[in-house]
Order: structure tokens, then C-alpha cells, then sequence
């Protein structure tokens, strides 16, 4: 072998490890979560030391911090039906945020009417009681629906075919609201034994929130027993794990997918009665922010995961309600909660980066 | 054999008679009845009216694989199965007319908005519940019958019919467009197309249908031999063809505004700025097999920093100001800037998510889309942006002193960005780096292992996407004269992903067609405005489920999407011929079961 062969033969690995000796992807992710970090400690620190006329309160931090833990026990609900069907798809289901509208709306009907007719006044809970069976028969319907008509086709296609199917039928769905319920924004009544608040260990909760939280808490317990207790939830688990060996063992893979998409539907129908309680009104469009922000959160938490979700979603809530203040205003930027969704998305793109398995989850083997 | 046929007929029928009563509920039979095709009795609303049966009972009708073999059913039977499937969507449809009846129109109507008094006319033709009844069902028995014969008849017969009454379809649909043009070179066009309905007269309906389907019979007879549909031999055709074509092509684009009049042109602009995206989101979504649903960030990247690099005016309290940035370059010295500043943006955006693959790719990608508008929108950016205003009396981008605002000039201007986008999309395509694409596209890991620099090729990807949206969104500016952050929801990626999808995912005539259809369509036609997203939205899902190749594929792509169905079935050729018409697939999104 001549001399020169050998030197480029050596010259090229040298170039090689040198390559691999400045890492650029590692140094740009230190970059990206120094900058990160600097930003959120000045920034909070330059917001809390605000003189007193131009900053917050402590009575307003508090009452963000109740506000976010409401939202956040909304996006949990909603996070939920994401993650169970990623659980067994891996597919994002984009379309969930509209199914959550559906609930919401439907449920509007029957609560304009008994608003009108006095009965929301007069026995609020039984209201309630029929709200949520309307919200989530609904939303279960719509969710079962999608799944048979637009997912189920798709079983076996590459993996960007049924997300590009999902986005369409978000589309779809926000699209056929419109034209069933018409554009105008409708206003959604409150029964009187919601308004004002209650005093829990001396911080005033508005009572919505209050409902939000308890109701959500309470969902998120059922929906753990079901999943892993009952035979149903036992199935869906075995599903999610490999649903060739489930089918193998005598399950109907068909039918725990639809249960799937039905019990996400039924968590979205109670958020969306949660959410229209809390944000006073329904619209074709609501679906959409709650929707990313609860993928957000499913995400944040682990997709896959219940108790990740739900921790997800509460992280994400109390961000967003405390976020933009705490970490803007410092800056001077005027409006900062104009700003929320900003803090989301960067939320979900640096957890994506990082820790692409989310709090609770457990890092998936194979790359996203 | 026949019991479980009937089953299947009215299983169909069940799901085309919800489709029927959606379509009325949803507002699109009462909206589309205004729009005449043929004569004054053929709307488009009598045309939605009766596709639910027909096309139910053609798919209970379909013919099946038994025994791997494709067999077609006799045609008594294929009858009768749609019979079936007709006859039961007639008989919905009459139920939710009897709940109108019971539960009266008012107080549907305060749930529904579209339930209107109108609607209820339309589909009860004017008459009593009873007569109404059973015109649908025996109407929906003989559609039906035809439907369900029409799939037993043999392709040669199909075919024809199919073409003839598709090419009667888009000259309907194309009403305000070809009377126009016929008038400008000095034609007669009232033998075709009536002067009071707007729509085509019968005559002209016969002859346009005698015109399609005799085409396509001789069409057919000079190219038997050649295998595969008419669209993906024009895409591989012979070259001398492809010269002489896109010689015509160029000659008819560049007189079409003369003919057709500002309106058109203005429309044709539009058509011309989506076309760009649908390129643009191509190079990334098509050739590279990235996701990116944030593709609107480049469009408004695009559009404000035109703005603000040829100047710009903000709403301030008193009038309009200054904003704090901005330079007076010449629209053709700020275009490169703009371009680089996109691409640049894109490798910045694509950096950190090089990681990511498929779904978390296109979630993340709309978080950067969703954070441009929000940031554009700010108050904070304010003294820049304009806020939630925008920015207003954005600079012209003249020729030799002749401004490009009027819609016919801005049409050339448009043009001729689609054409070079159109040229660096092809050179791209069959270039080192678009192979190189496509290989990542097909397995990254491998495409790795063989030397590919994935991150190289996956930035430069996002750089040239993002650098041809910027050039739509500059196009726009230009064109408004106003930017303002309502015109960069997401709405805009997902039109031009709809682009993409809808004319074959790769393929360069596809986006074409796409943004033709998509957004030329209903800039034609303003009865589709309002339905315009619901309609995208059944496209998606529509092209996904029944042509994931899109209706003009890119002929590699296609064979990868089908690379392992054609292994299984190469013994099964007759059945390749049983594929979808491209015009069921433009006309009749949702009403396939």
C-alpha cells in the first residue's frame, strides 16, 4: 500500500473523530436550555421585584394558581383521550379537541333550555347530572364514529397517512359544527349555585373551579380503576401493548380500539362541560386550543400514561396561568397573556426535545 | 346469495341516507340548489340530492374478489342490490322529513340553523310528507337500480359515461370561466351555456357529454397497449408530447387574464400565491416525507418582512405611523433578502426537531406555526408588527414603472414565481439531493447507513420549503397591500397540505390540480365559499382512504404506496382497472360510505 493511500486513509479518520468529537446537536441543546433557564430565572426575578404599584400580588399569584390548577384539570380530562389512543395507535388522534366541542356544544342546548325554564336553578345537581349524559354520549358517539369511518380504514398504512386523515377530519368535524350550529358565539349558562365562591382554608375558590377540579379528580380515579381492574381496561392494556399477541389471546382488537375512542370521548364530553361551565360560552371553534394544549400536556406527562396525563395537564395549567405573568412582565411586555399559547408550544417543543418520554414516561427504545 | 346482497344494499342505503340528510342539515343541498348546471331543473343541490343513493348502491354493487378472482355481478342483481341501497336512503331521508313534519321546522331550526323552510321545500319538492315520501323512495329505488347496473357493465361502457358526465360536471361548475373566454375571442357562447340559469343548456350538456365521452374512446383506442391510467402516462408520457403540451400550456396561461377579465385574474392570483405554498410544502412534505404543519410561519415571515423591507404603514392612535423597523428597498431588492431571511429561519426552526419523526414532528412544527401568528399578533411586537391590525399600504412592486397591484399584472408577476418555483422543484426532484431525499423519506436509517448526511438533507429541505412559502407570502403582501395576522392561522397550512395531498404527495402537475380545485373552485364559484374548509377536510380524509397517491401521482411514490399490494395482486390485473375516476373523487368526497 503506498504512503499516500495510508495518509489518506488516517486523514480521514482523524476528520471522522473530530466530527465526533464536537458534538454540535449536544452543544446547540446546552445552548437552548441555558438560554431557557436564564430566561425564566431573570425574568421571574425581575417580575418579583417589580415595584409595588406595577407588580402582582400575592393574592394574585394565588388566585392564578387556583385558575391553573381549574384549566389544568380540564386539559387532564382531555389529555386522557389522547394518550389512550396513542397508547394503542401511536397515532396522535388530532381530531380530539373537536370531539371535546361536540360534547360541549350538544350540552349547551339542554342547558340553554333548562336556563330558560328555571329547572338549572332549581335543582342544579340532577342539571348537571343530565348535561354531562348529554356531553358524553355525545362525545363518545362522535368519537366512535371517527374511528370507524376515518381511522379504521387505515389500519395498516403508513404512519403519516392517518395523521393527515386526523387533521382532515378536525377539519371536518369544526367545519360541520359550523354549519349545523352556525357561527355565532353562544353564551352558556351558570346555575346560581355555581356563582361566587367557596372559602377552602382561607383562599376564596370560585366554586366552578372548585366543581372542575373535584369532578376531574374524580374521573381521573374511575377511568385508573377501569383501566386496571376491570376486564375491559385489562384488555386495553394488553391491546396497547402488542395487539398481534392480544388478538392472539382471544381479543377482539377491533372492538378495544372503538372502547378506547369511546372512553376518551366520555372523558372529552365531561371536559367539555367543565370548560363551558368554566369559560361561560360554546363555539365551533373552542375545540382547538384546549385540544393542542391537552396534547401538550399529554405529552408534558408522559404520553401513555394516566397519572401522567393528569399530572401533565395540572403542570400546564398552572404554567399558563402563572407563566406569562411571572416570566414576562418582567420584560415589560404589555399584555403577556396574550402571549399564553406562545408558552405552551414552548413548553411542548422543549419537552419533545429533552425528554421526549415526558415526566412519567419511560423512554420509548425505538426514536419518535 | 341474494339475501345477504340485500343486507349489504340496504346497509348502504342507510349510510347514504345519512349522508343525504347531513348534507341538508349542514346547509350544502339548500345553498348548492341556487347554482344551476344544466338547464334550470340540474342544480348542484339536485346533483348532491341524488349522488347519496347512487353512490351507495354502485358500492353495494361494487364487484369482489372471491376466490382471487374479480367478480362482477350480474347485472339483474346488481339491480337489485341497488335497488336496495336506493330505495332505503329514499326511506331515511322521508323519516327525518317526517320528523320536520312532527317536530316543525322553527323549532329544529333553533338547534340547526340550516334547517330552513327553504331546505324543507327542496327535498320535499314543494308537496305533502306523503307524496314527498314516496317520490324519494321509488326516486331512490330507480337511482338505485342504475347505480347498482352501472357497476355490472363491463369497463369499455363505463368509462365512457363516466368521462361524458364528468366533462358536463366541470363545464358546469367552470360557468362564469368559459362563457367569459368564449366571449373575449369573439365567440358565441349562448348555445352552450343559458343566459338567465348561467348554468349549461341542454344541448350544450348533450354535446359536452358526447364531446368527453367520445374522447375518451378515442383517446383510449390510440393508447390500448400502454399500461396504467390516462393522468400517470401524461406524467411519464413521451418527451416530444411533454414539449408540445407545455408549449400550449404556457402560450394558454400567459393569454388567459387577457381573456378572462380582472375577476378571474384576481382569482387566478390567489390560486397563483397557494400554488406557490403547495410547492413550497411539497419540496418538504413530498420530497423529504416531513411533516410540517407550521408551514404558514414562512408565508407570514414572507409577507411581513416584504412589508416592512419596502416599507409599510402601522394603525397608530392618531392615523397610521411609521413602524419603528422598516427600510424603503425596492420590492425586487428586498425578494432576496426575504428568501434567505426564510431559509435561514427554516434551518432554525428544523434544527432543534431533527430529531423528531412523523406525528411529533408536525405537532411541534404547528407550535412554531401557532407561535409566529401569536407573536406577530402581540401587543409586544406592537411598534413592528402592527399588532393584531397589521400592517397596511404596503409598498407596490412595479416593472418599468407599471405597478403589479392590478390583478391582471400581479397575475404575470405571480406566474412567473410558479414557474421558477415549478423549475427548481423539478431540478430539485431529479437532482443528488432529491434522491437523497427520497431515500431518507423511504427509511432514514438506511438511507444513513449509506452514506446520506440526513440532517444536511432533512435542514436544506426545511431551508428551500420554507424560502418558496416566504416568496408566496411576499407575493401576498404585494398583492393585499395589508398584512394582517388573521391571514396566517393554520388554516393556511392545512390548505396547502390539502393542495399537496390532494394532487399526489411528489408530484409537481398534482399540486398544480390541487391548487386549482381547491382554491380556484371556490373562487369561481361563491356558493362554495361557506363550504369551502368542510370540503377540505372531506378531501383529506377522502384521498387518504380511497387514492393516498393523489389524484395525479408522482409515479415513484405511487409505486411505493403500492409496492406490496401490486406484489399480492399481480395475478389479479383485471382488478387494477376497477381504480377510482379522479372526477368521484373531486365531486363526491363525503358521500362515500
Amino acid at each position: 500500500m503506498t504512503r499516500a493511500a495510508t495518509e489518506g486513509l488516517s486523514g480521514e479518520g482523524v476528520g471522522l473523530r473530530r466530527v465526533e468529537r464536537f458534538p454540535i446537536r449536544r452543544v446547540l441543546l446546552v445552548l437552548v436550555s441555558v438560554i431557557t433557564a436564564l430566561f425564566v430565572v431573570i425574568g421571574s426575578w425581575k417580575t418579583l421585584t417589580l415595584p409595588a404599584g406595577r407588580g402582582y400580588s400575592a393574592g394574585a399569584w394565588r388566585d392564578f394558581l387556583v385558575l391553573g390548577v381549574a384549566q389544568g384539570a380540564v386539559f387532564a380530562l382531555i389529555a386522557l383521550g389522547y394518550s389512550l389512543v396513542y397508547g394503542i395507535l401511536r397515532m396522535i388522534n388530532f381530531a380530539h379537541g373537536e370531539v371535546f366541542m361536540m360534547g360541549a356544544y350538544a350540552s349547551y342546548f339542554f342547558a340553554a333550555a333548562y336556563g330558560r325554564s328555571g329547572f338549572l336553578d332549581r335543582s342544579p345537581a340532577l342539571a348537571l347530572l343530565i348535561l354531562f349524559a348529554v356531553a358524553i354520549v355525545v362525545s363518545s358517539s362522535v368519537a366512535v364514529l371517527l374511528e370507524r369511518v376515518a381511522y379504521r380504514p387505515l389500519r395498516r398504512a403508513p404512519r403519516l397517512v392517518p395523521l393527515i386523515t386526523a387533521i382532515g377530519a378536525s377539519l371536518f368535524l369544526q367545519h360541520a359544527a359550523l354549519g349545523l350550529f352556525g357561527a355565532q358565539t353562544q353564551g352558556y349558562p351558570r346555575p346560581d349555585a355555581l356563582k361566587g365562591s367557596w372559602s377552602i382554608l382561607g383562599v376564596p375558590v370560585g366554586r366552578v373551579s372548585a366543581l372542575v377540579v373535584l369532578v376531574s379528580a374524580a374521573m381521573v380515579l374511575i377511568l385508573s380503576y377501569f383501566v386496571r381492574s376491570t376486564k375491559l381496561g385489562k384488555s386495553m392494556r394488553a391491546a396497547a401493548e402488542d395487539q398481534e399477541i392480544a388478538s392472539l389471546m382471544g381479543i377482539n382488537v377491533d372492538r378495544v380500539i372503538m372502547l378506547t375512542f369511546a372512553v376518551g370521548g366520555v372523558l372529552a364530553g365531561v371536559a367539555g362541560v367543565l370548560f363551558a361551565l368554566r369559560f361561560q360560552f360554546v363555539h365551533y371553534s373552542m375545540g382547538f386550543a384546549p385540544g393542542i394544549a391537552a396534547f401538550t400536556a399529554a405529552v408534558l406527562g408522559g404520553i401513555g400514561s394516566i397519572a401522567g396525563a393528569a399530572l401533565g395537564g395540572l403542570a400546564l395549567g398552572v404554567l399558563q396561568s402563572i407563566g406569562p405573568a411571572l416570566f414576562l412582565s418582567g420584560f415589560n411586555v404589555p399584555s403577556p397573556f396574550q402571549l399564553k399559547d406562545v408558552v405552551t408550544f414552548s413548553v411542548l417543543v422543549l419537552v419533545l426535545i429533552f425528554r421526549p418520554g415526558g415526566i412519567l414516561g419511560r423512554e420509548e427504545v425505538q426514536k419518535l | 346469495m341474494s339475501g345477504a346482497r340485500l343486507r349489504e344494499g340496504a346497509r348502504a342505503g342507510l349510510i347514504g341516507g345519512a349522508v343525504f340528510v347531513f348534507l341538508g342539515m349542514v346547509g350544502m343541498i339548500a345553498n348548492f340548489a341556487g347554482l344551476s348546471l344544466v338547464g334550470s331543473q340540474v342544480t348542484l343541490g339536485l346533483v348532491l340530492m341524488l349522488l347519496p343513493a347512487l353512490i351507495a348502491a354502485a358500492t353495494a354493487a361494487r364487484p369482489r374478489v372471491e376466490a382471487g378472482e374479480v367478480r362482477r355481478l350480474p347485472t339483474p342483481a346488481a339491480a337489485a342490490t341497488g335497488i336496495a341501497a336506493g330505495a332505503v336512503t329514499g326511506a331515511v331521508v322521508a323519516a327525518a322529513l317526517l320528523v320536520v313534519e312532527v317536530v316543525t321546522v322553527e323549532r329544529i331550526r333553533s338547534v340547526f340553523v340550516s334547517v330552513s323552510p327553504t331546505l324543507v321545500g327542496i327535498v320535499a319538492f314543494h308537496r305533502t310528507w306523503a307524496v314527498a315520501a314516496a317520490i324519494h323512495v321509488a326516486g331512490g329505488a330507480v337511482l338505485g337500480a342504475a347505480g347498482g347496473a352501472y357497476r355490472s357493465l363491463a369497463p369499455d361502457v363505463r368509462r365512457p359515461v363516466a368521462v361524458g358526465l364528468g366533462t358536463v360536471l366541470v363545464l358546469g361548475l367552470l360557468q362564469r370561466l368559459v362563457p367569459t373566454i368564449l366571449f373575449e375571442l369573439g365567440l358565441r357562447s349562448d348555445w352552450l351555456y343559458s343566459r338567465t340559469t348561467l348554468g349549461l343548456t341542454w344541448p350544450g350538456a348533450g354535446l359536452a357529454f358526447a364531446a368527453g365521452a367520445g374522447g375518451w374512446v378515442i383517446w383510449r383506442r390510440r393508447r390500448r397497449w400502454q399500461p396504467g391510467g390516462p393522468l400517470e402516462r401524461l406524467a411519464e408520457g413521451e418527451r416530444a408530447t411533454r414539449i408540445a403540451l407545455g408549449a400550449v400550456v404556457l402560450v394558454g396561461l400567459l393569454a388567459l387574464p387577457l381573456l378572462a377579465g380582472s375577476v378571474i385574474s384576481e382569482i387566478l392570483g390567489l390560486v397563483a400565491v397557494f400554488l406557490l405554498l403547495g410547492l413550497g410544502l411539497n419540496v418538504v412534505v413530498g420530497y423529504a416525507g416531513l411533516l410540517d404543519l407550521g408551514y404558514v410561519a414562512f408565508f407570514a415571515v414572507g409577507a411581513y418582512f416584504t412589508a416592512l423591507l419596502t416599507g409599510a404603514d402601522i394603525v397608530a392612535v392618531l392615523g397610521t405611523a411609521e413602524p419603528a423597523f422598516s427600510l424603503h428597498l425596492s420590492f425586487y431588492a428586498a425578494l432576496p433578502i426575504v428568501i434567505l431571511l426564510a431559509a435561514g429561519i427554516g434551518i432554525l426552526i428544523g434544527a432543534p426537531v431533527l430529531r423528531l419523526r412523523g406525528d411529533y414532528l408536525a405537532i411541534v412544527t404547528l407550535g412554531f406555526g401557532e407561535i409566529a401568528r401569536i407573536v406577530f399578533a402581540s401587543e409586544w411586537l406592537q411598534p413592528v408588527a402592527g399588532g393584531a391590525q397589521g400592517l397596511r399600504a404596503v409598498t407596490p412592486a412595479p416593472i418599468l414603472g407599471i405597478g403589479f397591484r392590478q390583478p391582471q399584472r400581479f397575475y404575470y408577476l405571480a406566474l412567473a414565481a410558479c414557474l421558477l418555483a415549478i423549475f427548481v422543484s423539478r431540478r430539485l426532484a431529479d437532482s443528488r439531493i432529491g434522491r437523497a431525499w427520497t431515500a431518507m423519506r423511504e427509511d432514514e436509517q438506511v438511507a444513513e447507513a449509506m452514506g446520506i448526511s440526513t440532517v444536511k438533507y432533512k435542514l436544506l429541505a426545511f431551508a428551500i420549503g420554507g424560502a418558496v412559502g416566504s416568496l408566496g407570502g411576499a407575493l401576498f403582501a404585494v398583492k393585499l397591500s395589508t398584512v394582517q395576522p388573521d391571514s396566517f392561522t393554520i388554516l393556511v397550512s392545512i390548505v396547502a397540505l390539502a393542495i399537496v395531498i390532494l394532487g399526489g404527495m411528489g408530484s409537481i402537475p398534482g399540486v398544480v390540480v390541487g391548487a386549482l380545485v381547491l382554491m380556484g373552485l371556490p373562487g369561481l364559484l361563491a356558493q362554495f365559499e361557506e363550504f369551502r374548509l368542510l370540503i377540505y377536510g372531506a378531501v383529506l380524509i377522502a384521498v387518504m382512504i380511497l387514492r393516498p397517491q393523489g389524484l395525479i401521482p408522482n409515479v415513484r411514490r405511487m409505486r411505493e404506496l403500492k409496492e406490496e399490494e401490486r406484489l399480492q395482486d399481480a395475478w389479479l390485473r383485471a382488478g387494477e382497472q376497477a381504480g377510482e375516476e379522479p372526477e368521484v373523487a373531486v365531486a363526491g368526497e363525503e358521500a362515500r360510505p
